[in-house]
C-alpha cells in the first residue's frame, strides 16, 4: 500500500510500486486535470508538485511519493476563485487548444514560488514544458504579469 | 456573393419555443458532386443543412456551430459575426458544438475548401471518390473543421446571411403585430421604433410564423461592433479551470483501458503473438486481441495495458511494403520525375526558350514524412449501452467519424451515438480522410472492434510511440527546378517538377511574372500513409518555390526582396506584403555585424497573404532563429487578438518542421517515435515573433494554417546569406 497525501488528503493506493504517478492520480484517484503527452518526461503535460517542486508524474514512480504531499492542478484556482496563473491566462488569452496548460500551469506556480521575480532567461530554463499549439509567448507574458502584481 | 445565390436561409418556430433559423445549401453541394461523378440519389439528399441559429424566448441566441473546438477558437469568431449582424449585446449569445446529426452537416462548407484549393478535383479527391469505403456519398456526411473554412466558409459566407435574416424577421414580426412603422431597426439585442422597444425574446413567437424575407441588408462597417475587435474566447475559461473534457479524460463506470501495437510495417497485419501467455499472466491484463493491423492489451489501468504492450513479442506478415526506407523512396521519387509527368500549370511555351544563352540555374529540393503530434494522442472511449453504441473522440468531422464508427461496428447510424469532444490540438491528423487509402480514424475502428468484442466500455489510447508511428503524415517529396537567367538576370523560364499530386494544386505555382512557366508533378499510390497536415502543401511548395526564387536572386546578386519585387506587378497582393514587412523588420540584406542574416519569403494560402521575416544566426552549425516578422493580408479581420495567436501557433509550427521535423522509413515503419527523437521546440527556442496584419473590406481569409508557410524558406534564405543553404529539410538534422 502506497500512502500519499494528495491534495490535502490522505489517501492509500494499492498498486505497483513502479507505476507511474500520473496513471495512480488519473486513474486511481479520479483526477483528470493532469495529462498524459509522452510518458517519458519530455512534454510536462503531467507536471504535480510534489512537496512543493515540479514533478513530471508520468515518470515518476508511485512508491516514490509515500509520505509525500502530492497537489495536481486541480488544487490551482476555481472560476470563482482563481489563482494569479489563471486569472492572467484568462487576461493574456493564453490557450489555444488548452491540452498543455495544465502542466504550464504548474510549472510555472512552482517558478514563481521558487523564484517569485524571474527574469525572462529564468522563465526560459524553467519551463521546459512542450505546448504544440505554440502559445510559448503569451506563457510568458502571463508569468511576467503575476510576477509584477506579486511584487507590488 | 455567388455562394450565398445558392444558399437558402429557412426558419420556424423552434422546440421549446423561439425561432430558429438555418441554411440549405443547394447548388454548392451538387457542384461537388457533379464534379467527381457521384451519382445522386432522391431530392432529399439534394439538400444541405448547414447551420442553426436560435433565438430563444429569454432574449438569448444560441449559434449551434458545425465545427469542433481544436484551439483555433473559430467559435469566437462566429458569434462575433452574428452578434453584429443579428444586433446583438455579447452577452446575449451562447455557443453549442452541433450534435453529429445529419441535420448540421457541413459539406458545402468543405466544398469550399476544396473548391478553392483546386477547382478540379484533385487526385486524392478522386481517391475518395473511388474508394468504396470512402465514398464521396459521404460528403452528406461530413461535418467538417479544416482548411481554415470555419471563419471564411461558415461564417462569413453563411451565417451572416441567417443572421441578417434573422434580425429582419424581427424587424417584421414588430411591423406586423405591433404596427411599428417602417423605421423600425434594431439595437443590441431589442428592436426599436421611436419610443417603443421589444426585446428579440418577445417577438420570436411571432417571427417564428412569418416568411424569411428575401430582402434583407447586411450590417455596413460602421455598424459593426464585435467584427474586428479583440474578444476573449469562449473556450478558454472552461479550459483553464479544467472544465474541458478531452476524450481522454472520459470516464465511464466499469471502463476499461485498451493499449495498442501497430504490426510495424505499414499495411502489414500482425503474423503471430510470441509470448501470449506471459502477456495475460501480467496483473490486470483481461485480454489480448489480435486485431490485424494492431495487437489490443485490455487491461484495468492503461498504465497496465501500456506495460503489456511494451513486453509484446509480435512479428508482422512479410508484406511489400517491409523493405522500405526514406532512401528508397526517394529514389523512387527521383525516378519518378524522369518519368511521365502531369502538367499542373504553364504560361507561354517553355520549349521555345529552352536551349537559349544565359546562366542555367538548377535546384533539388526534398522534404521529409512529418507526423502531426497533437499534444493529446489519438485516443477514443466506446460503450454499449441498450441497443446503442457510445463512441467519444475528438475528431474533425464527428459526423463522418460517427458514420464511420457505424460501419465498423455494422449498425445503424442511428443507433450510434457520437460524443465530439474538444480536441487536445487537431493540425489535419482528425480529419476522417487520407490522401491516401488509409484510414486516419484506426483508433475509433480498434476501440469500436474491442467493444462489441468485449462488452464492457473501454478507452483505448496510443501511447505517444504509437501516435508519431502510426500517423497520416505530410507527404515527403521531391521536387526540381531548373530556370534560365536572361541579360537582366531575370528567369526567362521556370521549370518545376515535383512529386505527389499536390504538386498539382495552386500552391506550386509561382507568383512571379516568369515568361515562360512549366509546374508538372508525378504521382503513385503512397506506400506510406500520407494526409492533411496544417496548411497541406503550402508547407512544402512554399518551401520550393520561395528558396528557388532566391537561389535565382543570389545568382542575379540582387537584393531578395528587390529581386522579388522586380518581377511582381506593383498591385499585386504578394508585392504589397514584402513592401511592409520589409518596413516592419527594418529590412537588412547581407550579415549583421553579429553575425545574423535575414531571409524572407511570401506564400498566399487560405486566403490570406503572407510574408514573413526571419532573422537568423548560426551556432556550432546549427540555426538559431531569434526574431519573425509578419504581415498577413486576409481582408475582414474578425478576432485580431485569436488571429495573431493562430499566426505565431503556425509559426513555431513551421519552425519545428524546419529545424527538427523527420519522420525516417526504415523496415517499412517510422524509426522516430517520441519526443526525444521528434522534438518539439521548446520556449527558450522560439523566436519573438511579431505580427501586423492588414484589413480590406474583401471576404476573411483563415488564420488557423497560414502561419506555416513561409517560415521554413524564410530561414533556409537567410542561412543562404549566412552561406549555408539547406536544401533539404530538416535544417538542423
Ligand atoms: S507526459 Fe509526462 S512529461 Fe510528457
Ligand atoms: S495549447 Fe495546445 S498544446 Fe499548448
Amino acid at each position: 500500500m502506497i500512502s500519499i497525501n494528495l491534495n490535502g488528503r490522505e489517501q492509500l493506493f494499492d498498486v505497483e510500486d513502479d507505476m507511474p504517478l500520473l496513471w495512480l492520480i488519473r486513474e486511481e484517484a479520479g483526477l483528470r486535470g493532469t495529462k498524459f503527452g509522452c510518458g517519458i518526461a519530455q512534454c510536462g503535460a503531467c507536471t504535480v508538485h510534489i512537496d512543493n517542486q515540479a514533478v513530471r508524474s508520468c515518470m515518476y514512480p508511485a512508491v516514490a511519493a509515500h509520505g509525500k504531499q502530492v497537489n495536481t492542478v486541480e488544487t490551482l484556482g476555481s472560476k470563482e476563485a482563481p489563482h494569479a496563473l489563471q486569472a492572467a491566462w484568462i487576461k493574456h488569452q493564453v490557450p489555444q487548444c488548452g491540452y498543455c496548460q495544465s502542466g504550464m500551469m504548474m510549472a510555472a506556480a512552482a517558478l514563481l514560488k521558487s523564484t517569485p521575480n524571474p527574469s525572462s532567461d529564468d522563465i526560459d530554463t524553467a519551463m521546459t514544458n512542450i505546448c504544440r499549439c505554440g502559445t510559448y509567448s503569451r506563457v510568458k507574458a502571463a508569468i511576467l504579469d503575476v510576477a509584477k502584481e506579486m511584487s507590488l | 456573393m455567388s455562394l450565398t445565390r445558392r444558399m437558402f436561409v429557412f426558419g420556424g418556430a423552434a422546440i421549446g419555443g423561439g425561432l430558429a433559423l438555418g441554411v440549405i445549401g443547394l447548388g454548392t453541394h451538387l457542384a461537388m458532386h457533379d464534379r467527381l461523378g457521384v451519382q445522386r440519389e432522391g431530392n432529399s439528399k439534394d439538400t444541405l443543412l448547414n447551420l442553426w441559429l436560435r433565438i430563444n424566448k429569454d432574449n438569448t441566441v444560441t449559434l449551434l456551430s458545425p465545427h469542433t473546438e481544436l484551439g483555433q477558437g473559430a467559435g469566437t469568431g462566429l458569434t462575433q459575426i452574428v452578434a453584429d449582424e443579428l444586433d446583438l449585446n455579447w452577452q446575449q449569445i451562447k455557443l453549442e458544438l452541433a450534435p453529429a446529426t445529419s441535420e448540421f452537416s457541413n459539406g458545402g462548407v468543405f466544398e469550399g475548401f476544396v473548391g478553392e484549393m483546386i477547382g478540379k478535383p484533385p487526385a486524392w479527391a478522386e481517391h475518395i471518390a473511388s474508394n468504396a469505403f470512402n465514398r464521396l456519398a459521404d460528403l452528406l456526411n461530413m461535418q467538417m473543421t479544416g482548411g481554415s473554412a470555419s471563419i471564411r466558409f461558415t461564417g462569413w459566407q453563411v451565417m451572416r446571411e441567417a443572421a441578417a435574416a434573422a434580425r429582419q424577421m424581427l424587424i417584421n414580426a414588430a411591423i406586423d403585430k405591433y404596427g411599428a412603422s417602417i423605421n423600425t431597426t434594431t439595437d443590441a439585442g431589442f428592436v426599436v421604433d421611436g419610443d417603443s422597444r421589444w426585446s428579440y425574446g418577445e417577438l420570436v413567437e411571432h417571427a417564428a410564423t412569418l416568411d424569411v424575407p428575401d430582402n434583407y441588408t447586411l450590417r455596413a462597417k460602421g455598424e459593426r461592433k464585435f467584427i474586428g475587435k479583440a474578444m476573449p474566447r469562449h473556450d478558454l475559461p472552461d479550459k483553464i479551470f479544467l472544465e474541458t473534457q478531452y476524450s481522454i479524460d472520459r470516464h465511464v463506470e466499469g471502463m476499461r483501458y485498451a493499449a495498442i501495437a501497430h504490426s510495424g510495417v505499414f499495411g502489414a497485419n500482425v503474423a503471430t503473438i510470441n509470448n501470449l501467455a506471459e502477456i495475460t499472466s501480467m496483473r490486470g491484463v483481461l485480454g489480448v486481441e489480435n486485431m490485424g493491423l494492431s495487437v489490443a492489451v485490455i487491461a484495468n489501468n492503461p498504465w497496465r495495458a501500456e506495460q503489456a504492450v511494451k513486453a509484446l513479442k509480435i512479428t508482422a506478415v512479410s508484406h511489400q511494403n517491409s523493405d522500405l526506407s526514406s532512401a528508397s523512396i526517394e529514389t523512387f521519387q527521383r525516378e519518378s520525375l524522369q518519368g511521365k509527368l502531369s502538367d499542373a500549370h504553364s504560361v507561354g511555351d517553355i520549349a521555345s526558350v529552352l536551349g537559349g544563352s544565359g546562366e542555367t540555374v538548377e535546384a533539388e529540393f526534398w522534404v521529409p514524412y512529418l507526423a502531426h503530434a497533437t499534444m493529446e494522442p489519438m485516443n477514443a472511449s466506446a460503450w454499449l449501452e441498450g441497443d446503442k453504441l457510445h463512441v467519444a473522440a475528438g475528431v474533425q468531422n464527428p459526423l463522418y467519424a460517427r458514420v464511420h464508427a457505424a460501419k465498423i461496428a455494422n449498425m445503424d447510424v442511428e443507433d450510434v451515438v457520437f460524443h465530439a469532444h474538444s480536441m487536445g490540438g487537431g493540425f489535419g491528423r482528425r480529419v476522417g480522410f487520407s490522401m491516401s487509402e488509409d484510414n486516419p480514424l484506426m483508433w475509433i475502428d480498434e476501440v469500436v472492434t474491442l467493444v462489441k468484442k468485449y462488452q464492457f466500455p473501454i478507452k483505448l489510447t496510443w501511447s505517444r510511440e504509437a501516435d508519431t508511428r502510426q500517423d497520416v503524415y505530410r507527404p515527403a517529396v521531391l521536387a526540381k527546378f531548373s530556370a534560365q537567367l536572361d541579360e537582366h538576370a531575370k528567369p526567362r523560364y521556370w521549370q518545376s517538377a515535383s512529386y505527389g499530386s499536390e504538386g498539382g494544386a495552386p500552391a506550386s505555382m509561382p507568383p512571379y511574372n516568369v515568361d515562360n512557366i512549366k509546374v508538372q508533378f508525378a504521382n503513385h499510390p503512397s506506400p506510406i500513409p500520407i494526409g492533411f497536415w496544417r496548411s497541406v502543401e503550402n508547407s512544402q511548395h512554399a518551401f520550393f518555390n520561395e528558396s528557388f526564387i532566391d537561389i535565382l536572386a543570389e545568382k542575379a546578386q540582387a537584393d531578395p526582396i528587390k529581386y522579388r519585387l522586380a518581377l511582381l506587378d506593383k498591385n499585386d497582393g504578394h508585392a504589397k506584403c514584402l513592401k511592409e514587412v520589409a518596413q516592419l523588420c527594418n529590412w537588412q540584406y547581407g550579415v549583421s555585424a553579429d553575425g545574423k542574416a535575414m531571409g524572407v519569403a511570401v506564400q498566399k494560402s487560405f486566403g490570406t497573404m503572407v510574408a514573413t521575416v526571419a532573422e537568423v544566426s548560426l551556432q556550432n552549425n546549427q540555426a538559431r532563429v531569434h526574431r519573425v516578422w509578419i504581415v498577413t493580408d486576409s481582408g475582414v479581420v474578425v478576432n485580431p487578438d485569436s488571429a495573431i495567436a493562430q499566426v505565431e501557433g503556425g509559426v513555431l509550427f513551421g519552425l519545428t518542421a524546419a529545424l527538427y521535423g523527420r519522420c525516417d522509413i526504415e523496415n517499412g515503419g517510422v524509426k522516430q517515435s517520441n519526443f526525444h527523437d521528434y522534438p518539439i521546440i521548446k520556449m527558450a527556442e522560439a523566436p519573438i515573433v511579431e505580427v501586423k496584419l492588414l484589413e480590406s473590406a474583401n471576404e476573411p481569409g483563415g488564420f488557423g494554417e497560414v502561419g506555416v508557410p513561409t517560415i521554413a524558406p524564410a530561414v533556409a534564405n537567410a542561412l543562404a546569406i549566412l552561406g549555408k543553404r539547406p536544401m533539404r529539410l530538416p535544417i538542423n538534422a
